[in-house]
């Protein structure tokens, strides 16, 4: 172990050297090797290191070892904690509703990358939220969107480089989101036949044809339709597909919607629901199913959108079924409302702080099939780290800084 | 042994339904002692193993070996912290609307207005949030008299703290208004009553009794000590208003009286500024007309740039509830961040925070955000507790733990500023008002736990459907507040009818 350590150590700083022969281009840092020391270092692998080192090399995690919590100051980082970079798996962020796709409902093969603006705003502010990872979807206003993408949240501003996994989920919705108002999803409607579905039902109806109609067009190529491909992938269990339920009704419409591909042998789709905030309503259901859950931010006041009701122990819930659950912010970043404070509200509800950081770390890791990359604190996987200063997801805790692929992004270090 | 809690106050409780709502609901003879694993006193070091007794409402012993009276109620609980109870130095919110559609409305009262079932003051006290003053809000020029409550009670009268805690002014443009518009308004409300008040001297010397008739007309008892006699302008605006003593201050008009009250210095003023330049405008009005010593500025958004004025002026704050100010340069779009509260305490200002609402962003939020942006604890919770109590001319009364104060203690599972901390008892005046296994709508907020059915008149039923009118023994009692988990629901399962084929 010590021997790890040195070794990381000496590595360091050979390039910490190199970083000061080289001009530092625009003020900004971008070095890739950091050795941050910390008093907790939460790995989110069930592991905390009281007092210890992690050493990020060439962008990677190269050690995360217990060692003195006392170091140089001017050549390291030193916090009182260090987790991994927060996932949140349905940012809402850097699309706009532009980016629905209105000529038809069932719209699979869009990809929302081709629409994501990463000059917002919102990037640099996820990145101060300790937010480094994120899955954007295609906005929920068409039975089935198109395909969502997992970023980094920092980085070169071209999607190649930001992305993470391409194509990563396939996402739709059901509830009200796809059948509001019978008309474009903006603007004004231009011929008497506008937007379908209209209900409900309409939406289910669309789900359960879209994926009847991709078995069927294995024997019958006039049931074909653009994406059909996609779907073939969902049911072969290659393509995870996302679906926005808020409500126990449209929970047990997408769980149904599963259930039924399963039992018809169409095939076997890995769904998780999205935004599902009655889910403490009906756990056992979600258990049954093996369905795994991001939950949308607490609400004030208890109520979310489509006039679901969110209890405040759900995390805590669901995880006891053995549901596995992700916590979002929805983008949001402010003070109450950002992801750390999310992770906060679940244990206020009950959830134990290990399985409040792993909602934002390695069970959306997970869920995006990213796991090998990011989501926890080991060796050789991305350096995304977030410095805290006292405990995590505590409201007397703050991110004072913030390493995205070994790129430190936000300065823990006073300003000079 | 020692949840001797009045079974009385117990059945009231259960037979409310919720939170036994009606104050003096509780039987006992006035004595409570609680005893606490940590009490935080906002005086001094925390004691650990604590003991504070109060009798008559007030606090009359905090210590580690404070006596109880041998026929006080022992309220003990090693594994709670004891806390003075926040304090919200202003509030819209309580109350039916917020504002008049009158702009310069000075004689209005928030005691006409506010709603004492209100989930707001439910959500408050679940919260430990004891001490609330409710003033108008901010569409207005003049809005009213405000009034400081605590969040208890079924009536105003029952909930009453303090009354006339501060007359409501406007210096941000309310909606619709163009700053100037307001800024105009509000010093004419002033010249106006200067104007009337040199009409009244003018009436009389000219022989008129008008006003006297009016009066008479209203109603008012013209013999009453403090209608008949006259006195001269007080105050120290930078106008006077001379001959004024010939003037029964019973005959002066009530619509202008609570103006003349704040212009000499007899009633408090809350300010609302919405920017930097709104601050200049209330600090000018408020010297102009004499009462900066007695103004208190509410501030909202970019008003924290003023801070040097203010602190020139002296006068203290309450900061909005959005502690970080996100500015973003309209030509490069960076945005830069200012923690406002931070600010202030680097200024040496003195400084209230408000709620960003009742429930999970209350006062605790609000100063645990403080600690997390860089200000010392104690000083965080000064800003939601002692200050705002000094604020609102009640710290002798409330604010803090110490003998003489209100009996207000809140028990809570673990640190204040702590997201898993929840506030288990409430107890006001010496009364046990609040006890969160009791809490029915908390359990549904909380666990999903859907109350079993309430009938008309707010009866609990119990599983048979009968009213469960009958108190729990004590040994029943004190299972509950071992933190036993509520009996969860049994999942149903009628999920078996699946969805038919295509």
């Amino acid at each position: 172990m010590k021997l790890t350590w040195m070794l990381g150590g000496l590595a360091c700083v050979a390039s910490n050297a190199h970083a000061l022969l080289r001009p530092a281009a625009d003020d900004k840092d971008e070095r890739k090797a950091w050795t941050v020391r910390a008093t907790k270092i939460y790995t989110s692998t069930g592991r905390t290191i009281d007092k210890g080192v992690v050493i990020v090399n060439n962008g990677k995690i190269s050690a995360v070892t217990p060692g003195s919590d006392e170091g140089d100051a001017s050549t390291e980082l030193r916090v009182y904690a260090v987790t991994a970079g927060l996932i949140d798996a349905s940012a809402r962020i850097g699309v706009s509703m532009d980016a629905v796709e209105q000529s038809r409902e069932v719209a699979p093969e869009v990809r929302v990358a081709s629409a994501v603006d990463l000059f917002s705003p919102a990037w640099e502010r996820q990145v101060e939220c300790g937010v480094t990872t994120v899955l954007v979807n295609p906005p929920d206003r068409d039975v089935i969107g198109g395909l969502g993408v997992v970023l980094k949240t920092a980085g070169d501003n071209a999607i190649a480089k930001r992305t993470l996994k391409p194509d990563a989920v396939l996402r739709g919705a059901m509830g009200s989101d796809p059948s509001q108002g019978n008309h474009p999803a903006f603007g004004r409607p231009t011929d008497f036949y506008s937007r379908r579905p209209t209900t409900r039902m309409g939406v289910e109806w669309e789900w359960r044809k879209a994926f009847f109609d991709t078995a069927q067009s294995k024997q019958d190529a006039s049931k074909k339709f653009p994406g059909v491909e996609r779907l073939e992938e969902v049911l072969a269990g290659k393509l995870t597909l996302s679906i926005q339920a808020w409500t126990t009704q449209d929970i047990r419409t997408a769980v149904f919607l599963k259930e039924e591909i399963e039992r018809e042998g169409f095939g076997k789709p890995r769904l998780f629901i999205d935004a599902a905030a009655e889910a403490w309503k009906e756990p056992q259901l979600l258990a049954r199913s093996k369905t795994p859950v991001v939950l949308p931010p607490f609400p004030v006041g208890g109520r979310t959108d489509d006039g679901a009701f969110m209890a405040w122990n759900v995390a805590q819930l669901l995880q006891e079924q053995g549901i596995v659950v992700a916590l979002s912010a929805h983008g949001n970043s402010e003070l109450d409302g950002r992801l750390a404070m999310q992770a906060g509200y679940a244990m206020r509800g009950g959830l134990s702080f290990d399985e409040a950081l792993a909602a934002v770390t390695i069970n959306p890791a997970r869920l995006l099939g990213v796991e090998d990359r990011v989501g926890s604190l080991e060796v050789g996987k991305d350096a995304d780290l977030v410095l805290w200063n006292g405990e995590p997801f505590e409201p007397t805790a703050r991110v004072v800084g913030v390493i995205v692929d070994g790129v430190l992004r936000v300065d823990p270090r006073p300003k000079q | 042994m020692s949840h001797l809690i009045s079974r009385t106050f117990v059945s009231t409780a259960l037979s409310l339904g919720l939170l036994a709502l009606a104050p003096d609901a509780h039987a006992g003879n006035g004595k409570i002692a609680i005893k606490a694993g940590r009490v935080i006193t906002m005086v001094g070091p925390d004691i650990v193993n604590g003991v504070i007794t109060i009798e008559d409402g007030r606090i009359t012993g905090v210590s580690a070996d404070a006596k109880a009276a041998w026929d006080a109620e022992v309220l003990d609980h090693p594994e709670l912290v004891a806390f003075p109870g926040w304090v919200e130095a202003h509030s819209n919110r309580g109350m039916d609307r917020p504002n008049e559609n009158v702009p310069v409305a000075p004689f209005l009262d928030v005691r006409d207005s506010i709603d004492p079932i209100s989930f707001y003051f439910e959500d408050s006290l679940r919260a430990g949030v004891l001490t609330i003053n409710v003033q108008q809000g901010n569409a207005c020029v003049i809005g009213g008299q405000g009034m400081v409550v605590k969040p208890f009670g079924l009536t105003i009268e029952q909930m009453l703290v303090k009354q006339g805690s501060g007359l409501k002014l406007v210096a941000g443009a309310r909606p619709g208004r163009s700053r100037a518009t307001q800024a105009q308004e509000l010093r004419k409300a002033f010249l106006d009553l200067r104007q009337y008040l040199d009409k009244l001297v003018q009436d009389k010397q000219d022989g008129k009794d008008y006003a006297r008739r009016e009066a008479l007309f209203q109603g008012k008892d013209l013999e009453k000590e403090e209608n008949k006699k006259g006195r001269a302008f007080e105050g120290t605006a930078n106008w006077k208003v001379p001959g004024l003593e010939a003037i029964p201050r019973g005959e002066i008009d009530d619509q202008k009286e609570p103006l003349l009250r704040l212009v000499e210095g007899k009633l408090p003023a809350f300010m609302y500024c919405d920017s930097g330049s709104s601050v200049q405008l209330a600090l000018d009005v408020a010297r102009a007309n004499g009462f900066l010593a007695n103004t208190v500025l509410v501030l909202e958004g970019d008003s924290w740039k003023a801070a040097d004025a203010i602190l020139e002026a002296g006068v203290p704050v309450v900061l909005s509830p959005n502690l970080m100010y996100v500015e973003r340069d309209p030509l490069t779009g960076k945005e830069t961040e200012t923690f406002v509260p931070k600010v202030f305490s680097e200024k040496k200002i003195r400084f209230a925070l408000q709620s960003l609402n009742p429930s999970a962003q209350s006062l605790w939020f609000q100063a645990a955000q403080c600690v997390a942006n860089g200000l010392d604890r104690t000083a965080a919770l000064e800003a939601a507790t002692r200050t705002p109590a000094d604020i609102l001319r009640l710290g002798k009364r409330v604010g803090s733990l110490e003998q003489g104060k209100d009996g207000n203690v809140v028990l809570l599972s673990g640190d204040p500023l702590s997201v898993r901390s929840t506030v288990q008892y409430v107890v006001i005046g010496g009364n046990l008002v609040y006890d969160r296994s009791k809490d029915v709508r908390m359990k549904h907020l909380m666990n999903g736990v859907e109350p079993n059915n309430t009938a008309p008149g707010g009866v609990m039923l119990d599983a048979s459907g009968h009213p469960c009118n009958d108190a729990p023994t004590v040994d029943e009692k004190s299972k509950t507040d071992k933190g036993e988990k509520p009996p969860e629901e049994k999942p149903h399962d009628d999920h078996k009818d699946e969805p038919k084929k295509d």
